[in-house]
């Protein structure tokens, strides 16, 4: 094995405990494949993860291994963010499996300097759950004139909690402590720090209280558990609230729990219920979120509403689609478009629904198009079974002058 | 020190640590961890099995950290037989778990006396700095405010414009349909 490893077919190892056993061959993969994560970016990341982790969660050594040396790596001024979340998704997958990886996280995160937020932190992370004595004790210190690094709460495991306890209506926050919870995602979200040679120089609050202000209207809004009817009168505050982001993504939590449940486009009849219509104000105010929203409307999109009536489910998924429209509006083509390319090739999706997003698509854009939307789109438009009940004998519909625009304008077709 | 004392820590450690099925089973053994048993382990370290090494190293980590500072020297002892032992990973992770005792920090100044990692780290940080902007970004940018996350990131590159917008799509006429009809409600709700 090592000397398959020497002559550098990493790739030729396949299987994950001959790697770990030696160190050369397992530093040798894990070179490997970090070098690819780094030049191939997130989707490549996405694709390869899980092989990744099941090599580094092989042992909790491999782990540690594995994490100091991403951890170093993540501090570097180029390429360093990068393998930062590379070290997350790892993490995030290790907690999937099972293993407790916090005191690794902890141990890594310099956060033994401050024991009492670290015992804290622990203790609620090891869990994956909150408790009131553990946040009362990170609120106590965060709102102290000489609080602890804001990355030590910045980490994606507390944010999620702290999301999720205030923007799922099942969560079972104490009333009496929740503005600590409030407090603290505000803090994790709005608060920076400045460094010099390592040395915290200030601590910039400017944007804490109205971070603080938003989340707690729309938490508010959500645990008094209204009827969408009832919620109309909040939309305005709504749309203000969410253009911070992370209510932006607690508005995406809340969502997702209200469309999961089963009863819920029963009872909600309007033809775009308000839940779904919010989460295109969170795709126009918040392009990082376009990955998570899409996620999101392709779970509802694949979902089978049994309980519908087929028309009635055919104009919901349209409304779905429309949303995906939107998303695609405000920048997010490619993945839109790859998506419902897919789903067109695996011939699950009823012909109308796919006529109906690239009629909707030909209704708002217009030229200059790039190459690489082209070559993903035009398949879908030429096609006779989606376009061609769509376009007219003379050829001046949308869909003939989107092919002849393209035909002209593009010489590589 | 009685050697069957040592031979019992030996015993122990196998039977609780031995399974090379579960790699992740460290920390089991936290709870019935004791000053004495590390006294004793610092003597039969060498004869344990390389696995069960790892996994009585890594177990450090799980404890609880009155019981590390109550046990400093003895752990800094058996790290330190760690960093000489002739199996790479043990030690490797002596050279990380160094610090550990005094700290409560992982040590990651070992590229001196591990070469590999030292090996692998430099032509990482190499691609790195000749990386180019992949866009993939730690999660917890999700939720930045913007000056917070330009100061965390920099300020990020623009994304590609595949197309021009003749119009607004339906979702515009949408939000001015639910403005509209929210500020009725509340004008009603007011005059009930």
């Amino acid at each position: 094995v090592k000397l398959i490893s020497d002559a550098g077919f990493q790739d030729e190892i396949k299987s994950v405990s001959t790697v770990c056993q030696q160190i050369e061959v397992f530093s040798r993969v894990l070179k490997t494949s970090v070098c690819s994560f780094l030049e191939k970016g997130e989707e490549h990341m996405k694709e390869h993860l899980p092989e990744f982790t099941n090599m580094v969660c092989h042992g909790e050594h491999t782990y540690l291994y594995t994490q100091a040396l991403l951890s170093i790596l993540a501090q570097e001024s180029k390429g360093g963010s990068h393998l930062k979340r590379l070290c997350q998704e790892i993490n995030k997958c290790a907690t999937e499996k099972g293993h407790d990886v916090t005191p690794v996280t902890l141990a890594l995160s310099g956060s033994a300097s401050y024991p009492r937020a670290c015992g804290a932190l622990s203790a609620m992370l090891s869990k994956n759950a909150l408790n009131p004595a553990d946040v009362t004790v990170l609120f106590k210190m965060y709102s102290s004139n000489d609080p602890p690094p804001v990355d030590l709460i910045r980490t994606p495991q507390l944010i999620e909690l702290l999301t999720e306890a205030l923007f799922c209506p099942n969560s079972r926050v104490n009333p009496d402590h929740k503005s600590k919870y409030i407090y603290l995602l505000a803090y994790s979200a709005s608060v920076h720090e400045t460094h010099k040679k390592g040395v915290r120089k200030s601590i910039n609050r400017d944007e804490l209280k109205q971070t603080s202000q938003a989340i707690e209207k729309v938490s508010g809004i959500i645990f008094e558990n209204k009827s969408c009817s009832d919620l109309i009168c909040e939309v305005a505050t709504l749309y203000q609230c969410i253009r911070f982001p992370v209510v932006g993504m607690g508005v995406i939590r809340w969502v997702e729990h209200a469309v999961n449940d089963p009863s819920y486009f029963q009872h909600n009849i309007d033809h775009t219920p308000l839940h779904i219509a919010l989460l295109d104000e969170v795709s126009t105010c918040h392009p990082m979120l376009h990955p998570r929203i899409l996620e999101l409307l392709i779970s509802l999109f694949e979902s089978e509403f049994k309980e519908l009536d087929v028309l009635v489910q055919l104009e919901l998924k349209k409304v779905i689609l429309d949303r995906t429209v939107h998303l695609l509006s405000r920048g997010f083509v490619i993945p839109v478009i790859n998506y419902l390319k897919q789903c067109w090739e695996v011939k699950d999706t009823d012909v109308s629904l796919i006529r109906h997003f690239v009629s909707e698509v030909l209704d708002v854009i217009a030229p200059p198009f790039t190459l690489e939307f082209v070559q993903l789109f035009l398949p879908l438009i030429e096609n006779e079974n989606i376009t061609g009940s769509i376009r007219t004998e003379n050829e001046h519909d949308p869909v003939s002058e989107f092919i002849a625009h393209c035909r002209q304008t593009f010489d590589d077709l | 020190m009685s050697s069957v004392a040592e031979s019992d820590t030996s015993l122990w450690l196998h039977n609780k640590l031995g399974s090379t099925d579960d790699l992740w089973s460290a920390q089991t053994i936290c709870s019935q961890l004791r000053q004495e048993i590390l006294r004793n382990a610092h003597s039969c370290f060498q004869d344990l099995q390389s696995h069960v090494k790892l996994k009585f190293l890594l177990s450090f980590l799980h404890l609880p950290r009155r019981h590390i500072e109550q046990w400093k020297s003895e752990l800094d002892e058996i790290v330190e037989m760690a960093v000489g032992d002739s199996d790479q990973w043990v030690s490797v992770l002596g050279e990380l778990l160094k610090t550990f005792a005094s700290t409560g920090t992982v040590n990651l100044d070992i590229e001196e006396n591990s070469h590999l990692f030292a090996e692998v780290t430099t032509e990482l940080k190499k691609l790195c700095k000749r990386s180019s902007d992949s866009g993939m970004l730690p999660l917890e940018c999700l939720v930045l405010n913007k000056t917070a996350l330009t100061a965390a990131v920099g300020q990020l590159p623009q994304t590609d414009k595949h197309f021009a917008l003749k119009r607004k799509p339906k979702s515009a006429a949408l939000r001015a349909e639910l403005l509209q009809k929210s500020s009725e409600a509340l004008t009603s709700t007011k005059k009930n």
